[in-house]
């Protein structure tokens, strides 16, 4: 049946298709699909300079980044962006003229009331730079002379599934790639053995009803989906399916993995698809994974004294935190490019005061000695450290202000964060906002900039690397974006 | 012309052409506007050159020849026709000063030699513009002359034709093993079990192959298959997407298309129906639940947000949704400014806009499950009971009303009034659990629509009303007293016989599915920025076939216009679907996307197909179609640590509950789709995460690919019921179980090498399951009973079996 074709064409077909593939792809040839490389995005090779790796577009001041970002908005008022003023007109009415009818979110919008509101805490000048800070920071007070704080970080989103989208991809509404997939895609991982981006969530003790995140921050969007973050967790799986079932040993496993890729090369010599020697390849790395991702969430390696710098706690008040920056640490040290931090629970509509304490409780510390291990290993260098979070709060209270209690609402016209390391200038303040927390008066950084100076110094024109999609040449910084020159070391 | 000229130009050509696969160029003369010319401009100078009147620099407009030959402000001409030394295009190209290079160094997007050569070349041969392929109407093409044995249908001939012209020819027909794994896999997303393949490959008939894709054709199973894409398409999901990410339940919808496709629903109908289903006269409910499609967008109620700014994200989405789906256009760009590439303005954007923005919806709802507008979906004892209680609850307040006055009375009324109360609280009950499914419902009033500045949904300027795009044939007017056009105009003039796109798109989607990559490769784009066809007379055909089929065949049904079984069939019967995939390195160097289709195609199994045939194999798959949505094992905690609060009971789809006994062995197209934490094995293998419309997955191949097949549950129950079925069916020795197994996933016996590793990996895995603890453990995993005794010889053939499910040949479709 079905040999409907001449025998003769089919006999010489056979032939020719036997001889030219008795020998297979030649394995040499194919290395050269495999590499990693094969994924990085390809540029014009008349952009890059010959000296540079693959991916990049001038020589990096970071090689990775680890960003520690702040779920729900912490409050600059209460934190960073001291304003001695605001003790003056605490309880007073919000000018219209600060105010300027900017668009509030709905659950202010209705209030018959906007009192300011000074924050409860004091600050005071810490270090050489003399940068003011919050005493609910009083670790990072250590550090001011390593970190550059920016006060007039600025966007337009007002709420926190579009904010946290558009910091993390560029764009308010979902279908982009995040920051961490863009890095994968242009510049892939320096290791092997562990992916390029990984993420890791926890818990914030401050606020235990707070919102939720969603996998679209680490996801890929239109880019291929090998770029999306890794997630780690705390579980005895620290990646999903990492473990083999009880009852089956390495020995067995290794022997699993030889029968496998036996067979695989013989469907390779069949079939001719370098596909196959891909998946060879691709098996033997879940393989090493399986022993250098346990390796490396190991944390007795540590030293007690590093344990107890970033305050890991075993009863898991930090909510993981603590924890987690330590891993982020040796996975920085094992070659992932970027790995991304999310604590949840910085959304202080009301009760502010108490929940701040705890969220600050479960992260000053860890981040702090973050900064002090990274540069005890001589890392920081090389290094970019991010802490921050989507926007800022409001200098009105929401809610009912009273003698040892308020709340704010989501503001996106400024707020601070801070960074450190590779490439950034240490120990300086940046931009600065109106007597009132409100208003930027001075060298705002909206945070399409601010995704252009972190690609800056990890070596990336923001504007060259894109991916073309629907016809589009997307980048992560969509069609804005200026470097931000002034924090550049 | 004299030979000599002829040669003259053959050699002109290549020269001109060389970086491109010159033999591409060999039959056409030299080059082809749309092919080699028109993506040079679009990628290179429409940004400012195009058709985007805003950003349009020194008024020259590359995309229309008139503007491009007439004189500009500058007094310039851009293009002189036949004149390189008077068309300033080609001086600025060339020039050595930064200052006049064109396109400037800033947009980054400089010209390759090759390309000035060609442009050169076009220039002095008189600078023909030609329309754009894709918006010009389809024409039948005359089908190729070619006449090879190996020809089995008109598909060929075309395909023939091609492979001709680049001096190659097919391969050889795949062996029927392989052939029927892969026409499973194609059209039911489901492995033949060994008894299908053996009568297959026994079947003596000269139409064994036609009948069995009559037979598939014919399956319940076949509308799953294509349902799944369709899934892709219309961002199906569980929840709302946004935020908190409530659940919805659109299962009635995904129903519907199933069944849409087992019935060979004609393409048109499939599109009304969906599009504007609620506007048909008299429209039947299955009609409305058809409307779901656009219902499946995201939908926010994120407390705070401000509902105007999402109703315009739903609105957009559709509009995004349809201009991908049915045009192959990537109107989104003209959300906020003209399109860049492409004939569309800002204010067309805004004119399909308002075809989409009148439904009777919120801007911030879902927080419970569907939003309005919706429709119920009682079963029918609901509505029985729901009846009833409406007939007692009339006949108690009509005697209600003619009790008398008096004191004996009041006992009587508080016991009817109690009646009622509890019939009340009952009726409550009940329609709250009465399912629904989200529709598309018009509001009385209709609502303005307004080009906005920037896109922004509070930044609003001219007025527009519902009108389609200018470069595209006019829409037809209904006769009757409507103001203004509506989504049912809109979706009739998709499905015009002479709509330039629809059926192009929609046949290199079916394309694509059989063949892993579409005839256009950027299946969401058929614009200018998008790839030409690989085939355009293959591609227009078979856009004319599916508009108007005139080809037919013996012994199959009644071919209807807009046929989708007819165009599958013609595919999946064509000696082209039926090449061995097996390639050569000459051949794979020369084509390694294999875009010249000479040989079959290969590539790994879709996520949900993985899933699917691992249940299928080891027998625990459940095969009935549709229903609820269900959760199969996943790792514990992945959705509280994304969004655990403290009042989450308050919310639906916030805690994971696992499903168990059948609902854990459904096809994976029925798994809960929570779009902030979807599906982890989905989306590892590369499945979208549904937020938004995607026509075309990614296929990468990565280690963590590999994990999931080794140690997620299902593969390792799977692999667990796949051994105690191969231990069962062939007792009688262990090589003829090593076949039987082999046979399971591959569809053919092992060779004896194979069967050599087999036998290698079987006394390995014997010897370390001789120990019974570690046997016991490894059984362990899975819900379903373990049936075999002998948990020793049980743990050795689940690993071997594991092995096999994870073998190259086993994840691909061959």
């Amino acid at each position: 049946m079905m040999n409907t074709v001449h025998p003769m064409i089919r006999a010489m077909q056979r032939r020719q298709f036997l001889g030219q593939s008795a020998t297979g792809i030649g394995l040499a040839a194919l290395s050269g699909l495999l590499s990693r490389d094969l994924l990085a995005a390809n540029q014009d090779s008349a952009d890059v300079a010959s000296d540079l790796p693959k991916g990049l577009h001038f020589a990096p001041r970071a090689k990775r980044i680890i960003y520690l970002f702040m779920s729900g908005g912490p409050s600059h008022i209460d934190l960073f962006d001291y304003k001695p003023a605001l003790t003056k007109v605490h309880g007073q009415e919000l000018p219209a003229s600060i105010r300027m009818g900017q668009r509030i979110t709905g659950m202010t919008s209705g209030q018959s009331t906007f009192p300011c509101v000074a924050p409860m805490f004091k600050f005071a000048q810490h270090g050489e730079s003399g940068t003011w800070l919050s005493e609910l920071l009083p670790h990072t007070s250590r550090i001011v002379d390593d970190i550059c704080l920016i006060k007039s970080m600025n966007t337009e989103a007002i709420n926190h599934d579009p904010a946290v989208t558009y910091i993390q991809t560029g764009h308010q509404q979902p279908g982009r790639p995040s920051m961490g997939s863009w890095l994968s895609y242009g510049i892939g991982a320096e290791t092997d053995n562990l992916p390029a981006f990984v993420v890791m969530v926890s818990q914030g003790s401050g606020n235990k009803t707070d919102q939720p995140l969603f996998s679209r921050l680490w996801g890929s969007g239109f880019i291929p989906s090998q770029h999306q973050g890794v997630r780690f967790r705390a579980s005895a799986d620290p990646v999903l399916y990492l473990s083999d079932p009880d009852g089956v040993s390495r020995e067995t496993r290794r022997r699993f993995l030889d029968g496998v890729s036996d067979l695989n090369q013989m469907a390779l010599q069949e079939y001719g698809d370098p596909e196959i020697q891909t998946r060879i390849s691709q098996y033997e790395m879940a393989f090493r994974m399986q022993a250098s991702v346990p390796d490396l969430t190991d944390l007795s390696q540590e030293p007690q004294h590093v344990l107890d710098s970033y305050g890991i706690k075993d009863d898991g008040v930090d909510g993981g935190f603590a924890r987690n920056c330590l891993l982020a640490r040796r996975m920085a040290q094992r070659g992932v490019r970027f790995v991304q931090l999310m604590h949840r629970g910085w959304d202080q509509h009301g009760g502010l005061p108490k929940q701040i304490r705890g969220q600050c409780s479960d992260v000053d510390q860890p981040a702090a000695a973050l900064i002090e291990d990274l540069k005890a290993q001589g890392m920081l260098d090389d290094t970019l450290v991010i802490f921050g979070g989507e926007f800022g709060r409001t200098v009105y209270s929401q809610g009912t202000l009273t003698a040892d209690n308020y709340g704010r609402d989501h503001h996106g016209r400024c707020f601070s964060l801070w960074m450190a390391g590779g490439g950034i200038k240490p120990g300086i303040s940046y931009g600065e906002t109106d007597d009132y927390c409100y208003n930027i008066v001075r060298d705002g950084v909206h945070i399409h900039d601010f995704n252009a100076t972190i690609l800056h110094c990890l070596g990336i024109d923001h504007e060259r690397l894109t991916y073309r999609f629907q016809g589009r040449d997307f980048r992560l910084t969509d069609i804005h974006g200026n470097l931000v020159k002034g924090i550049l070391a | 012309m004299s030979d000599r000229t002829t040669w003259l130009l053959c050699t002109l050509a290549f020269v001109a052409v060389g970086g491109i696969d010159s033999a591409s160029s060999a039959h056409s003369a030299e080059y082809d506007f749309n092919r080699d010319i028109r993506p040079i401009l679009s990628n290179h100078c429409f940004q400012c050159h195009g058709p985007d009147e805003q950003k349009r620099e020194g008024g020259l407009r590359l995309d229309v020849a008139q503007s491009a030959t007439a004189t500009l402000e500058s007094g310039a001409i851009a293009v002189v026709p036949g004149d390189l030394h008077q068309s300033a295009m080609m001086e600025r190209i060339l020039s050595d000063d930064d200052s006049l290079l064109m396109p400037p160094a800033e947009i980054n997007k400089p010209l390759t030699e090759t390309q000035k050569e060609i442009l050169k070349k076009w220039i002095a041969d008189g600078a023909r513009w030609s329309d754009h392929w894709a918006f010009t109407p389809v024409s039948r093409p005359d089908v190729p002359q070619q006449n090879s044995l190996w020809i089995r249908n008109d598909i060929d001939r075309f395909v023939l034709e091609e492979l001709v012209q680049h001096d190659w020819q097919p391969v050889e027909e795949e062996g029927p093993r392989i052939l029927v794994r892969r026409l499973y896999l194609d059209l039911l997303g489901l492995p033949p079990s060994p008894a299908e393949v053996e009568s297959f490959v026994h079947d003596d008939r000269d139409d064994a192959y036609e009948q069995m894709v009559e037979e598939l054709l014919a399956s319940p199973h076949f509308g799953e298959r294509m349902a799944l894409q369709w899934l892709d398409a219309s961002r199906f999901a569980d929840t709302n997407g946004y935020h908190l990410d409530n659940g919805r339940d659109m299962s009635a919808w995904r129903a519907w298309v199933i069944k849409a496709y087992n019935d060979n629903m004609p393409f048109d109908q499939f599109t009304i129906e969906q599009l504007a289903g609620d506007l048909l006269q008299n429209a039947t409910e299955t009609q409305l639940i058809a409307t779901g499609f656009h219902r499946n967008h995201m939908i926010n109620f994120e407390g705070g947000a401000i509902p105007d700014e999402y109703h315009n994200a739903y609105i957009v989405d559709r509009v995004n949704t349809t201009g991908a789906v049915w045009m192959g256009m990537t109107v989104a760009c003209a959300q906020c400014h003209d399109h860049k590439y492409d004939p569309l303005t800002q204010r067309e954007y805004y004119q399909l806009y308002a075809f989409f923005n009148n439904i009777d919806e919120k801007g911030l709802d879902g927080n419970q499950g569907n939003a309005q507008p919706l429709l119920r979906l009682p079963t029918s004892d609901q509505q029985q009971r729901l009846s009833a209680i409406a007939s007692e609850m009339t006949a108690l307040n009509e005697s209600l009303g003619q009790v008398s006055d008096g004191p004996e009375t009041e006992a009587a009324t508080n016991n009817i009034k109690e009646q009622l109360a509890s019939l009340q609280k009952e009726k409550d009950g009940l329609e709250s659990a009465v399912p629904s499914t989200m529709v598309m419902r018009e509001r009385a009033e209709m609502r303005d629509t307004f080009v906005l500045e920037r896109g922004q949904y509070d930044q609003i300027k001219d007025k527009v009303v519902p009108a389609v795009p200018s470069f595209l044939p006019a829409i037809e007017v209904q006769a009757d007293s409507r103001q203004s056009l509506n989504r049912l105009d809109l979706a009739k003039w998709l499905v015009r016989a002479d709509h330039p796109l629809t059926a192009r798109v929609a046949v290199n989607r079916l394309w694509q599915s059989l063949f892993g990559i579409g005839l256009v490769k950027t299946v969401e784009d058929f614009g200018s920025q998008g790839e030409q066809p690989s085939n355009h007379a293959l591609l227009d055909w078979l856009a004319a076939e599916f508009v108007n089929p005139s080809v037919e065949g013996l012994n199959q049904p009644e071919i209807h216009a807009w046929d989708i079984k007819h165009m599958i069939r013609l595919m999946v019967t064509s000696a082209t679907y039926r090449q061995t995939s097996r390639v050569s390195p000459e051949s794979y160097a020369r084509d390694p996307e294999n875009r010249w289709l000479a040989r079959g195609a290969r590539f790994r199994l879709p996520a949900e197909l993985l899933r699917d045939q691992a249940l299928a194999v080891s027998g625990l798959l459940k095969q009935n179609v549709g229903g609820p949505s269900v959760s199969p094992y996943q790792p514990d905690g992945l959705w509280q640590e994304l969004s655990s609060r403290g009042d989450s009971k308050n919310w639906t789809a916030q805690e994971f509950t696992q499903s168990h006994g059948d609902d854990l062995y459904r096809r994976g197209m029925y798994t809960f789709w929570k779009r902030t934490s979807p599906p982890p094995m989905m989306t590892t293998f590369d499945a979208p995460d549904r937020e938004t419309c995607t026509l075309q997955r990614s296929r990468t191949n990565t280690p963590l690919q590999a994990l999931v097949l080794m140690n997620d549950p299902v593969f390792v129950e799977a692999a667990r019921k796949m051994a105690e079925k191969v231990l069962q069916e062939e007792s009688t020795s262990r090589d003829a179980r090593l076949s039987l197994a082999m046979q399971l996933v591959t569809a053919r016996p092992p060779s004896a090498t194979e069967l050599e590793v087999l036998q290698r990996m079987i006394e390995d895995f014997s010897k370390e399951y001789a120990d019974a603890e570690k046997a016991a453990e490894l059984l362990k995993v899975g819900e379903a009973p373990v049936l075999w005794q002998d948990a020793t010889e049980l743990a050795a053939w689940t690993m071997l079996c594991s092995a096999l499910l994870n073998l190259d040949e086993v994840v691909t479709r061959n």
